[in-house]
């Protein structure tokens, strides 16, 4: 019947995108800094010789190869070589050198 | 961050290497605890350099204990470290501030005093104001007020337009522009007559304000009245009216000037010989360093002035002079006569150029040769003008 299917519609409708909290959406609409409110790490990667990551916590290996870092979303992987932690302190970390990759490792 | 470093920089800080097995869990500590550290460079598999500030290196040994790791330190860098070794070498920071303290007097004072754009005026004749109201080299910069003197000079010297004094560095410079004085004429009110200033051929006259005496074609005379001031009318009854005279008098005048043709002359030929006096001229008195003499009977001087300055305006009292002394023989040439009478037509003609009054027109040149009893020649030029010879002249005055 048709009003049968109208009702079907509405239901789909309300039914929430997975991952989308009230957070994130109240976020995007007022299109607040993500990283501040939601405690994400912002990644700054400039050519491929540097890269800031910003909100961190706290450094898991280090060496000229492989730089891995645990961050709120899980540990973050630096590849290259010549690696050199150019500045670190309680919230970012500055790596310089030749970088190869960048992997989220979940 | 470069801010940072270079705050660190004044504040101070240390390049050490740490080994140990939990070098991360070391950096970690640190982080923690709000020390920051910057160029780690892993150096092998249990050995890092990094820098650290002097402030969270005192906090580094709790951390060392902890992590099992080895602190030592490699360099240190900074203002901190820099005073510390100078700490000891009490006369070099007293000779420095001596030396700060010297040059600030120094340059307080007025040393160079230059002036500029005067023509006709002599300089020594402003500098001579000058140092009458407070500006010569020697006085206290603080104690002079440029718009003061600005103002006195331009009241005292009538023949200066504009004047601007500026005080740079140790030098001040006033420039100058003179005034351009304009032909004295007698006020409107005052009747006068217009007469010659110079003998002449009258070729036009015309008549503004006044009663026309001469005519075109006449001979005058200088001095004589060209147009009169005085009105007589026709009627006799009515009496002579003074009026002050206006108009233009245009004559062919003539300037004459006589050079006599030399054909020896002197020169002063340098010989090839000079010698250099050094001498020393400290806060405007002069001292020489050697004692001698010029060495030569006739001799061309050249001197060298080398001034103490910092830049174009910081002038210091110090110089050094050097004066070059060429020696001179004074050659008797001959030159042949031809070269001779032209080179005294030119000069002549030069010196005629320069009594020529600019709003006359020069028609005709003629060059003539005289002689006289002894072979002696002389060149004569004389250049036909056509010029305005009236000027004003105040009735019954001078």
């Amino acid at each position: 019947m048709p009003q049968d299917r109208k009702k079907q519609n509405k239901r789909k409708k309300k039914e929430k995108e997975p991952g989308a909290g009230l957070k994130e959406k109240v976020t995007e609409i007022l299109e607040l800094p993500k990283e501040v409110i939601l405690d994400l790490p912002k990644i700054t990667l400039v050519g491929a010789g540097n890269l800031i990551l910003e909100n961190y916590k706290g450094i898991i290996e280090y060496s000229e190869e492989r730089v891995r870092i645990n961050t709120s979303i899980g540990i973050v992987k630096i590849t290259g070589s010549r690696l050199v932690i150019k500045e670190i302190t309680s919230e970012d970390i500055m790596v310089d050198g030749d970088i190869e990759s960048f992997e989220f490792l979940k | 961050m470069l801010l940072l470093r270079l705050w660190n920089y004044v504040r101070g800080y240390v390049i050490i290497i740490v080994e140990g097995y939990f070098l991360e869990k070391f950096i970690n500590i640190c982080t923690r605890r709000q020390i920051l550290l910057w160029d780690l460079k892993k150096q092998s598999k249990s050995r890092i350099s990094l820098k650290i500030s002097i402030k969270g290196f005192k906090k580094l040994r709790d951390i060392a204990r902890k992590t099992h790791c080895r602190v030592r330190i490699q360099a240190k860098c900074g203002l901190p470290f820099v005073v510390h070794k100078y700490k000891k070498r009490k006369a070099f920071v007293l000779g420095a501030f001596i030396f700060i303290a010297i040059f600030y007097v120094l340059t307080s004072f007025v040393w160079n005093v230059e002036i500029n754009g005067n023509n006709k005026l002599e300089t020594q004749a402003i500098m001579d104001y000058l140092a009458d109201y407070g500006i010569k080299p020697g006085v206290l910069k603080y104690g002079i007020n440029t718009d003061e003197v600005v103002n006195k000079i331009m009241m005292d010297m009538e023949e200066l337009a504009w004047v601007e004094i500026s005080l740079k560095g140790t030098k001040v410079r006033v420039e100058v522009r003179e005034r351009v004085k304009p032909p004295e004429t007698l006020p409107k009110d005052q009747p006068c007559d217009i007469v010659a200033a110079r003998d002449g051929l009258i070729k036009s006259v015309f008549t503004k304000v006044g009663q026309q005496q001469v005519k075109a074609g006449d001979t005058v005379t200088r001095g004589q009245v060209l147009i009169s001031g005085t009105v007589v009318s026709r009627n006799e009854n009515v009496p002579p009216k003074k009026v002050h005279a206006m108009g233009i008098v245009n004559a062919r005048t003539w300037y004459e000037k006589k050079v006599a043709v030399e054909t020896v002359t002197e020169e002063k030929v340098r010989t090839g010989r000079k010698a250099d006096i050094y001498s020393l001229e400290l806060f405007n008195k002069r001292l020489s360093l050697q004692s001698k003499q010029v060495p030569f009977q006739n001799y061309e001087k050249v001197e060298i002035k080398k001034e103490l300055s910092i830049g174009e305006d910081l002038v210091l009292p110090f110089a050094i002079i050097i004066e070059t002394f060429y020696e001179n023989n004074i050659i008797k040439k001959e030159i042949d006569l031809d070269e001779a009478k032209s080179i005294a037509a030119e000069k002549a003609r030069q010196e005629l150029a320069e009594e020529i009054p600019e709003s006359a027109q020069i028609v005709k040149t003629d060059l003539k040769f005289t002689e006289d009893e002894n072979g002696k020649l002389t060149a004569v030029v004389l250049i036909e003008c056509l010029e305005d010879i009236g000027v004003e002249k105040a009735i019954g005055g001078n």
